[in-house]
């Protein structure tokens, strides 16, 4: 448990060890380790297996950016495939496995991928797997599928909880690098309310990955005294561990903040909070990240990032190799070679791809100016470079600089391109950025420490200034500016082995050229052809390079080329973050009627509708299935009285001076002359004149209505009556407020509904036929005083009422009904009863209202009045609306009483085939009639009304049966109506 | 034939909890009443609100309170507001619409949303998790209401105090709602 590589120094906490597990084996590191500077501790150099070609993968990086460092986090249900070690914190008991391997990780099976490499190389699935073509379902794709993916998911459910959050602010500094910080304090200062994040736990960027020094302090220091500083500030909130993903409209920011993933455990917490941000302004510190150059056999383990070398040196003490090489194409490489030999570790050579003079001067180490390595060897990691002209260098490590390229991916997600600048040989912002962005230090291309603190302190301050503080007057932080030429070189053209372009999908320059060759020259074709750039990193490292060569093979320029669009997220987000707390039962709100305690203790069987939950029906005990409850219900309200929750029903309070001018327009029948005290059933039509909704709308006084609508369009017939008064006739007095919850509402229906009713309404109120006929309508008070109010509606086609009382006194009033009922055995009903009956009654519901049948198609043509427009009329005199053989809605008999009518069912003639050109109409709704002793439907047939009596064929091809049915009237109780007005 | 009696029950049972920073309970004796200004009639409501209540129309997203404090009134729409007050009866309308008469149109709203007072240093943390406005000090200022949704729920909220806050969400989906404001104290506790 030694840990060989560790050197001297470093922003680890020495006193606070950690013991690790990876691959079963228990290795040891400190606090402030990531996952992968302690692996670099304990030389574990191999830690995965590639995509295709199953080659050893080493630690590549030190950040977000990484390819090949991916691992299978945690153990159980928590597992997590495709962990960067790079940037997971390490914890006590950390169990990490390597992922992409058949056998062990040093003994890969699958390494056998790599022999067929000629074959395997980029689009090579457009051009196999395709014969013979029986194989294709039962052999390619299943070996497809077990071979796709890197890592592997538990297949458990996610144990742990996610949250959401929403912050204001008025500047958001995205990225805590000296870019950052400077805007932070520059903002901060000056009394704005800045948002701080970085995606880091340590605050600093790489002032903790390099030795610069910032107002005379180490960059380090400085860095952890300005964050005590802004932490003192009550108008600044620092948010370490913050990943911000997305820039989306308007300055909202997607983040998601990592809460426990640092620790063993969540202790019940949320595990990440995904925060959605509203910012005033945005200052974008995303610093840039370094890209590598291609040689051959560039992707063996040991070849590094050079920046990341010096940071696993300098922040985490770890050395990655005992002789480390330095390849590069800028200055900045050089810092690697100055800042190890500074800890003692020995450079075997610095190879620079300029013909020019070194950079610096380093006694006794190796210098070769305008040199190329073409090839690298070792077995599982580095031992030897080659180079061009021919010499061999002896390096465990090569430290490789291809240039820094700014991270610009969030001013691009609204569709900004960047642009290309030469002397940096990198992408920056464009000028299309999002609303109140700005860019400054490496991400805008100011790649050098004082130009960054210097764009970060003026960006923070003109945030500041354009919300409308005054800047404090500090100076902006002190520093230099370090060597930062550079000239652009992407690939050693000489090297004959394959050169790695994206290393985590296993992407070479040749797969560059297959594609160039095949004509796939626009970087869009470039990436999905040869899926450069589709792996879990993005193409952080290999868009640029990748796009560079295209450029070079195509004879175009690297701006002609142009890069391709980036999109949220900037690095993976769990899909539990996105989820939140939307998850089993609390995926949605849950609505409970003012009688669903009670139901519960009667033992009712619930149905979903919508949010609601509404009785479906009261099993007895003894009753096994449910048609013994429902039939039972359905008797026993038409023998004597039934009970019914109805409160799901929209209720709209429309009321004002023209109201039922409104009401008039709303609806397509007749509703102005509507007398006080009365309720009308109403039809209401859209614009195209198709049937939109129905109800009742009561008239409780001169100048107030109450209209009620289905349960499922209640939201919809709300907003299109707002809609209608706020934008088509803003000239009317109406006002219109939801009273769906303000009331709790009962049918009580039967032909014992009155005497039960009168047990319950206070005696000052007469209900008797003269004077309560059918669709009257009023204020009553009942139980001695409750304000209440009746309706005589019937769905049932029974004797029927409504009656309402305010929500609080719901659960009050289906008790004292029930206790009042229970000299006429009242029988409580549910959902399934209720369409029941009104199926028997032959009255219109959803499933005849399709939003693609006309008030004539329901036998309703003459409702929709002529002597007033209101909406829909107009339209609805289409002629193909009117046709001589159009539908018509009647009911229907199986002519074998035994057979059981299904909905969905197409009518076509007795001797015609059952084709579509046959097909005359539809059954809508159907039910087992307890009053009829069989099945019984509603439905559309052409000419519908002129045919009852006629046989006629329901084919059912999707379940295989077809019945004959007799066409008849849709009313199979009452038809005269004798018990409604009774 | 026995008496009939009908109890009320409200939406959450009374509850109260506390946690440390944070107290939340419900609200069990205030009532509302939606009260909806005629077309061309706001300067008549306007003084018949001064006359009867000594007190301003608020503007939307504001509120007026009653020099003795018995009524709030929230300013929801251009042309309509919330009367806020200490009621347990069952004709809040009335008690209105006998001071303000035919100047505007009434509805009881006070048995449609369930009410929550949560109070306490921790608050704005936890409604953070659920509540899209800003309810920093500055911005959301004593008094301000404004509609909004939390957790796919409508709410109402209302600033009452330093840190105390009104929240109404309709009384069906009560149990769910409860619960977002529950989660969303727990997780940042």
């Amino acid at each position: 448990m030694i840990q060989v590589n560790r050197i001297a120094g470093g922003l680890i906490d020495r006193s606070q060890p950690l013991d690790f597990f990876f691959n079963g084996q228990q290795l040891s590191g400190f606090s402030g380790d990531t996952l992968a500077s302690a692996l670099i501790a304990n030389d574990q150099k191999l830690v995965a297996r590639s995509f295709k070609y199953h080659r050893p993968r080493g630690i590549f990086s030190a950040g977000s950016e990484e390819p090949n460092a991916l691992v299978e986090l945690r153990n159980g249900p928590s597992q997590e495939p495709n962990t960067r070690a790079t940037v997971a914190e390490l914890f006590d008991g950390l169990e990490a496995t390597s992922q992409n391997h058949r056998g062990s990780l040093a003994f890969d099976l699958m390494a056998i991928n790599d022999l067929f490499a000629p074959i395997l190389s980029a689009g090579f699935y457009y051009k196999t797997f395709m014969w013979p073509k029986a194989f294709w379902e039962k052999v390619y794709e299943p070996i497809i599928r077990a071979s796709a993916g890197l890592g592997r998911l538990s297949g458990d459910d996610d144990p742990d909880s996610y949250d959401k959050g929403f912050l204001h602010c008025d500047v958001l500094i995205i990225g805590a690098g000296p870019t950052g910080i400077a805007a932070a304090l520059a903002a901060g200062r000056a009394g704005a309310r800045v948002i701080f994040a970085d995606e880091d736990f340590l605050i600093g960027g790489r002032l903790n990955a390099e030795t610069f020094e910032v107002e005379g302090q180490a960059g380090p220091q400085w860095a952890t005294q300005s964050v005590t500083e802004l932490n003192s500030l009550s108008n600044v909130r620092l948010m370490p561990r913050t990943s911000v993903y997305g820039s989306f409209d308007h300055g909202i920011f997607g983040a998601v903040e990592r809460m426990t993933d640092q620790l063993p455990g969540t202790r019940g917490k949320p595990r990440q909070v995904l925060w959605r941000i509203y910012s005033k302004r945005a200052v974008l510190c995303a610093g840039a990240t370094e890209r590598s150059i291609a040689f051959g056999n560039n992707d063996r383990p040991g070849v590094m990032l050079a920046g990341s070398v010096r940071a696993y040196v300098n922040r985490w003490g770890v050395a990655p190799g005992k002789r480390v090489a330095v390849f590069t194409n800028n200055d900045d490489g050089w810092r690697t070679a100055l800042d190890l030999i500074s800890k003692g570790i020995n450079i075997s050579a610095v190879i620079d791809t300029r013909s020019q003079r070194p950079t610096f001067d380093l006694p006794g180490v190796k210098i070769v100016m305008g040199g190329r390595i073409i090839n690298s060897s070792g077995r599982k990691c580095l031992t030897t470079l080659l180079l061009a002209d021919g010499q061999s260098i002896k390096a465990d490590c090569l430290a490789v600089s291809g240039g820094w390229n700014p991270n610009v991916q969030l001013s691009c997600h609204q569709r900004g391109k960047p642009v290309w600048r030469d002397d940096i040989a990198a992408f920056v912002p464009g000028r299309d950025l999002p609303v109140g962005m700005e860019v400054a230090g490496a991400a805008n291309g100011a790649l050098t420490l004082a130009a960054a603190l210097g764009q970060g302190h003026n960006a923070g301050n003109a945030a500041a200034i354009a919300i409308g503080y005054n800047p404090s007057g500090n100076p902006a932080p002190k520093a230099e500016d370090e060597a930062s030429g550079i000239i652009g070189f992407w690939h050693v053209a000489e090297s004959k082995a394959r050169a790695w372009l994206d290393l985590q999908n296993d992407v070479t320059v040749k797969d560059l050229r297959i594609a160039q060759s095949e004509g796939l020259h626009s970087v869009e074709h470039l990436k999905r052809y040869t899926t450069l750039g589709m792996a879990t990193d993005q193409g952080k490292l290999a868009n640029v390079p990748a796009l560079a060569i295209m450029a070079e093979l195509t004879g175009k320029s690297i701006p002609e080329t142009g890069t391709t669009i980036f999109r949220p997220p900037y690095t993976p987000v769990p899909i539990g973050a996105f989820g939140g707390r939307s998850r089993g039962k609390a995926f949605r709100p849950t609505r409970l009627t003012p009688s669903h305690k009670w139901a519960e203790e009667q033992g009712a069987v619930f149905v979903e509708t919508g949010m609601w939950l509404r009785a479906q029906w009261f099993p007895r005990s003894g009753e096994t299935h449910w048609r013994q409850s429902v039939d039972r219900e359905v008797m026993q309200t038409r023998s004597s009285v039934g009970v019914c929750d109805v409160t799901t029903l929209g209720k709209i309070d429309v009321q004002g001076r023209d109201a039922a001018v409104f009401l008039n327009r709303i609806y397509a029948n007749g509703f102005a002359k509507l007398p006080v005290g009365k309720t009308r059933y109403g039809l209401m039509l859209r614009e195209d004149g198709i049937a939109m909704d129905d109800g009742t709308t009561a008239r409780l006084s001169e100048h107030q209505f109450v209209m009620t609508t289905t349960t499922s369009n209640a939201v919809s017939v709300f907003r299109h009556m707002e809609f209608c008064r706020q934008c088509l006739w803003p000239g009317l007095d109406v006002h219109l407020i939801s009273a769906t919850e303000q009331w709790a509402q009962y049918a009580v229906a039967g032909p014992n509904s009155r005497p039960l009713l009168r047990k319950v309404i206070d005696p000052d109120f007469d209900i008797s036929n003269e004077a309560f006929p059918f669709m009257a309508c009023g204020e009553i008070t009942m139980c001695g005083g409750i304000p209440g109010r009746l309706f005589r509606i019937s769905f049932s086609g029974e004797l029927a009422y409504e009656i309402a009382v305010p929500a609080r006194y719901g659960d009050a009033l289906v008790r004292a009904l029930m206790a009042a009922g229970s000299e006429y055995h009242v029988v409580p009903y549910g959902t399934e009863a209720l369409g029941v009956m009104r199926v028997e009654k032959g009255h219109a519901a959803g499933n005849e209202l399709t939003g693609q049948t006309t008030a004539r198609d329901l036998g309703m043509g003459r409702m929709v009045s002529k002597k007033k427009d209101s909406i829909g009329s107009v339209l609805s005199e289409r002629i193909a609306l009117n046709r001589e053989d159009g539908l018509a809605l009647v009911g229907f008999i199986p002519v074998n009483r035994a057979e059981a009518l299904r909905a969905g069912a197409h009518f076509v003639s007795q001797n015609k085939a059952a084709i579509i050109e046959n097909d005359e109409g539809w059954m809508t709704s159907v039910a087992f009639s307890p009053s009829h002793g069989h099945s019984i439907g509603l439905g559309f047939i052409k000419r519908g009304a002129e045919r009852t009596g006629e046989t006629v064929t329901a084919v059912d091809p999707l379940r295989g049966t077809n019945i004959s049915v007799k066409i008849v009237s849709p009313h199979f109780i009452d038809p005269e109506g004798e018990r409604l007005r009774a | 034939m026995p008496e009939l009696n009908l109890t009320a029950s409200s939406p959450l049972g009374g509850l109260e909890m506390q946690y440390a920073g944070v107290l939340l309970s419900e609200i069990t004796d205030l009532a509302l009443v939606s009260i909806a200004i005629p077309l061309g009639g706001r300067s008549a409501l306007e003084r018949e609100m001064a006359v009867r209540f000594n007190v301003g129309l608020p503007a939307c997203g504001q509120s007026t309170v009653t020099t003795d404090g018995m009524y709030q009134f929230l300013g929801m729409q251009i042309d309509q507001l919330f009367a806020l007050f200490e009621y347990s009866c069952n004709d809040a309308v009335s008690i209105i619409s006998n001071e303000l008469g035919k100047t505007a149109y009434y509805t009881d709203q006070t048995d449609s949303w369930a009410m929550l007072r949560i109070a306490g240093p921790m608050t704005r943390m936890a409604l953070e998790r659920i509540c899209p406005l800003d309810l920093h000090p500055d911005r959301f200022s004593q008094g301000s209401v404004a509609r909004t949704t939390m957790e796919h729920l409508a709410v109402i909220i209302l600033r009452t105090d330093q840190d105390s806050f009104t929240l109404m969400s309709p009384r069906s989906s009560a149990s769910s709602f409860l619960h977002a404001v529950e989660t969303s104290i727990e997780n940042v506790l």
